[in-house]
Formats: C-alpha cells, sequence, structure tokens
C-alpha cells in the first residue's frame, strides 16, 4: 500500500527512476581495463620475482596483459580477477625460456615433496631473531626456494586468500595451507642461520 | 581440523599459519583464541609469525616499475587504442601538428596516471605502516617482553639512544604531561627498514606506544586512524614526526602527542 503511494507521486517516481538506473549502472560489468589497470604494480612486481630480471618482469606483464585481453569472454565476472590473471602471469613465466630452465631445476613441483624441512613451527631460538631486521629478512627470502617464495609472496604481499591462491597454483587448498607453513619454517630457518653466521 | 587443534597441546604449524592468515573459520578461530590466553609459548609463536608475515609484505615489495615501465603497460591495457590513432591521423592529414600534440596528449596521461597508482600505492603503504605500527605496539604489550631501557626517568631514557640513533629528540618534564600519564621505558625498533625510537607510556592502565622518526623519513600515514581498534595518531614537530597508537581514547592520546610536539 504504501509502497503503490509512493510511486503514484510523479516526484518520488522520477526519484525511483533515478535510482533504479544509478544502481544499474554500477551493476555493469566492469572493463578489463579498470579491473587490470590497479594490478599493473602488482603484476609487475611478482613478474620479477618470478623471473628476477627488470626487462622480462616487463615482457611477462605484456605478454600476460595481452593473453588476458584475448581470454578475457572465459573469464566469469563475479569471479576473482586478480587470481585469474595472476594465473596467467604464472603460466606465461612457466611457458618462457626462464621459466623452462627453472622448472628444470627448482621449480618442479615433484622436488618439492622433497624438500625436507622439519615439522616444528618457531622454536624458542626463534625468538631471538631480529625481525625487525629488514636487511635480514630480505636476503632469507632472497634466498628462500622458489616454490616456497611464490606461496609466500602471494599470501603476505598481494594479500590473496587461500582458495585464491589454490587457483593461481593450480593445487588443492591443503597443499597451499602446508606449503605456507613449510615456507614461513623455512625462513625463519634461513634467518637463524644469518644469525649464527654473524654471532 | 578443530580436533588438531583440542586434541593437542600446542597449535599446529598449518593452523598458526591459517591463524595468522584470518583463514580459520570462527569456530577453529575461537578455540585458538581460547588456547593462547592460557598458553605463553602459542602466544609467543603467534607474535613471532605475525611479525614475520609483516616483515615478508615489506621484503616483498622491494621491486616497483619504473613510471616508464607502469605506462607502456598500462597503454597496452586497450587493445582499440593504438588503431584509432592510427585511423584519425589519416583522417586529418593536412594537420601536421596533430601528431605531437596526440603524443604530448599520451603523455600527460601517461604521467597522470602513473601519478594516480603511484597515489593508490602510497595509501597502501600507508596502511601496511599503520599495521606494522600497531604489530610493534602488540608486541610491547605481550607478557614477556621488557623495554630495552627500563625508566621513568627522561635524563635516562633520552641519553640511552645516543649513538644508537642518526637523530635526538626532547623529552618533557614529567610534570608537562597530561594527568596519570608516565613514561615507561623506551625501544630502538626499525620502521620500514629506518631505526626509529619508541618510547612506551601508561595512560591510567593503558599502554601507549610512540614512534619517533626523522621528518624527512619517506612514511606515509594518515593523521588520525583507527585500527583494530587502536587509535593511530600522526603527527609532525620540528624536524621529527611523532606516531602513537594505543586503545586508550582518542582526545588523551592526542594530549600526550600534543604535550610530547611541544618540546620538539
Amino acid at each position: 500500500m504504501v509502497h503503490a503511494q509512493t510511486l503514484a507521486d510523479p516526484v518520488l517516481q522520477v526519484e525511483h527512476r533515478t535510482r533504479y538506473s544509478e544502481a544499474h549502472n554500477t551493476m555493469q560489468t566492469p572493463t578489463f581495463e579498470q579491473l587490470a589497470l590497479p594490478l599493473l604494480p602488482s603484476l609487475y612486481s611478482h613478474a620479477f620475482w618470478l623471473s628476477r630480471n627488470h626487462a622480462e618482469a616487463e615482457d611477462l606483464v605484456q605478454e600476460t596483459i595481452s593473453k588476458s585481453l584475448r581470454a578475457f569472454d572465459s573469464f566469469q565476472s563475479g569471479t576473482n580477477f586478480k587470481a585469474w590473471i595472476f594465473r596467467i602471469l604464472r603460466n606465461t613465466f612457466l611457458t618462457s625460456r626462464t621459466g623452462i630452465a627453472a622448472s628444470r631445476t627448482v621449480f618442479l613441483e615433484d622436488h618439492l615433496d622433497l624438500l625436507e624441512t622439519s615439522d616444528d613451527s618457531p622454536t624458542p631460538e626463534d625468538h631471538l631473531i631480529r625481525l625487525d631486521n629488514q636487511a635480514a629478512v630480505n636476503e632469507a627470502l632472497d634466498q628462500l626456494q622458489p616454490p616456497l617464495r611464490e606461496v609466500l609472496l602471494l599470501c603476505d604481499v598481494e594479500e590473496m586468500k587461500y582458495k585464491d591462491i589454490a587457483l593461481v597454483l593450480d593445487v588443492p587448498i591443503g597443499t597451499v595451507m602446508s606449503r605456507l607453513a613449510r615456507a614461513r619454517r623455512a625462513l625463519l630457518q634461513l634467518l637463524q642461520t644469518q644469525l649464527r653466521k654473524t654471532l | 581440523m578443530t580436533q588438531t587443534i583440542q586434541d593437542t597441546d600446542h597449535l599446529q604449524p598449518n593452523d598458526l599459519s591459517a591463524f595468522i592468515d584470518g583463514e580459520l573459520s570462527a569456530a577453529d578461530a575461537r578455540d585458538v583464541q581460547q588456547h593462547l590466553e592460557t598458553c605463553h609459548r602459542c602466544a609467543l609463536r603467534v607474535v613471532t609469525m605475525t611479525q614475520l608475515k609483516a616483515a615478508t609484505a615489506r621484503a616483498g615489495e622491494r621491486f616497483a616499475p619504473s613510471p616508464d615501465a607502469l605506462a607502456r603497460l598500462a597503454a597496452q591495457l586497450r587493445p582499440q587504442a593504438p588503431k584509432q590513432s592510427q585511423q584519425t591521423a589519416r583522417v586529418i592529414p593536412l594537420r601536421p601538428s596533430f601528431r605531437p600534440i596526440a603524443a604530448w596528449a599520451a603523455l600527460a596521461a601517461a604521467i597522470l596516471l602513473a601519478i594516480s597508482l603511484i597515489g593508490w600505492r602510497e595509501v597502501r603503504r600507508s596502511n601496511a605502516l599503520a599495521a606494522e605500527l600497531l604489530d610493534q605496539h602488540l608486541a610491547t604489550l605481550s607478557s614477556g617482553s621488557t623495554p630495552q631501557v627500563i625508566s621513568t626517568d627522561r635524563h635516562t631514557v633520552k641519553p640511552w639512544f645516543q649513538g644508537r640513533l642518526p637523530f635526538s629528540f626532547n623529552l618533557p618534564e614529567p610534570d608537562a604531561l597530561p594527568p596519570d600519564t608516565t613514561l615507561r621505558g623506551a625501544n630502538l625498533v626499525y620502521l620500514e627498514g629506518q631505526p626509529a625510537a619508541l618510547l612506551i607510556f601508561s595512560i591510567h592502565r593503558h599502554e601507549a606506544s610512540v614512534f619517533l622518526t626523522p621528518r624527512t623519513s619517506s612514511f606515509t600515514i594518515s593523521s588520525q586512524s583507527t585500527r583494530s581498534g587502536f587509535t593511530v595518531r600522526s603527527t609532525t614537530a620540528a624536524e621529527l614526526r611523532l606516531m602513537a597508537v594505543s586503545d586508550v581514547n582518542p582526545t588523551e592520546l592526542n594530549a600526550l602527542v600534543t604535550a610530547l610536539a611541544k618540546v620538539q
């Protein structure tokens, strides 16, 4: 009843229509450019971590953009665009010359399960590590095995949820979880080794 | 997962990671929180892992694209763009000056874009810095952590920093501080890899952390914000930047920051 009255009022009708069309506009699917532009610094930074080379990082992002532009029709709006485009970036890297060379040595997933890091998380000695020493953490992250570093970057730097990381890496969520725990453990071990050297 | 948390005495590594990443279900997170209230060892592990996560985020953000590279990549986002400009150039062949204008316009657009992206990055950095301040503040609150200098005497605290910091600061007389506000001690800390003085105050029964850095440091942070229920306040005085974090009410935190700013 109230609703009918409201709509009978011509002024309110106009307002109603304006509001409706505003809502309609914001519901329009964002363009590729709108989605990708804010991610450029992240894509570049991640590409650099994968390839460890600035020129190559730019090439990788260029190629990622053209691939994802072509495949944009297959992107389902409402799903996570960042995970989708990071997955394309990762596959672009793995099929690049550096990526193929790397996968022969360190990026091979089978290798990863053989990498033994002990299972326990921080021990009392870990609290002696100066985590406020940023230079030490930078060095440790540089030394970390690439597959472990990759998952850590997606989680801590790109702030992706586990389910999105699982999508990027094409592994189950459980694997993301255990790999992250292992990556953090390995990072602490590297920091500990550094500490012992300086003492 | 609930089972592993309840069945064993301490947090499993996977659960610890998932907890600091905010990936546990509400029920599991509650179980972990309950355990942390009684287990000092696991609480310390959580603090360590949270600091490690923040440090990893900073270490991972080192490699930003140059403005040139960013502009080139942004230009690539519009597939039709190069085609359109070619067409326009062909349609108006009698105005050779058009091309330079278009080039300048494109350059201007690229510069504006780079600036806006830098702005966006700054916002993100400012959030990262606020998170770092809060982490440091929580670390000083955690039981078992003692300040490197424990003293209420400004004549002890200030000289302790000599030779440890590349700058100097002043501390007010105790009676120039707001009521029921006491200096507890100080720490030397690092913010985004740069040394800073951390002064620990108690206001009534609340703790407040005040960070002092040179004004020239490239920190970007909004003058007042709240984060997880804590107030973060930032101001500059003379050559210094003061940043304060506490759960005390914002007016009293402001009073402390003002008293400190006044003597610089």
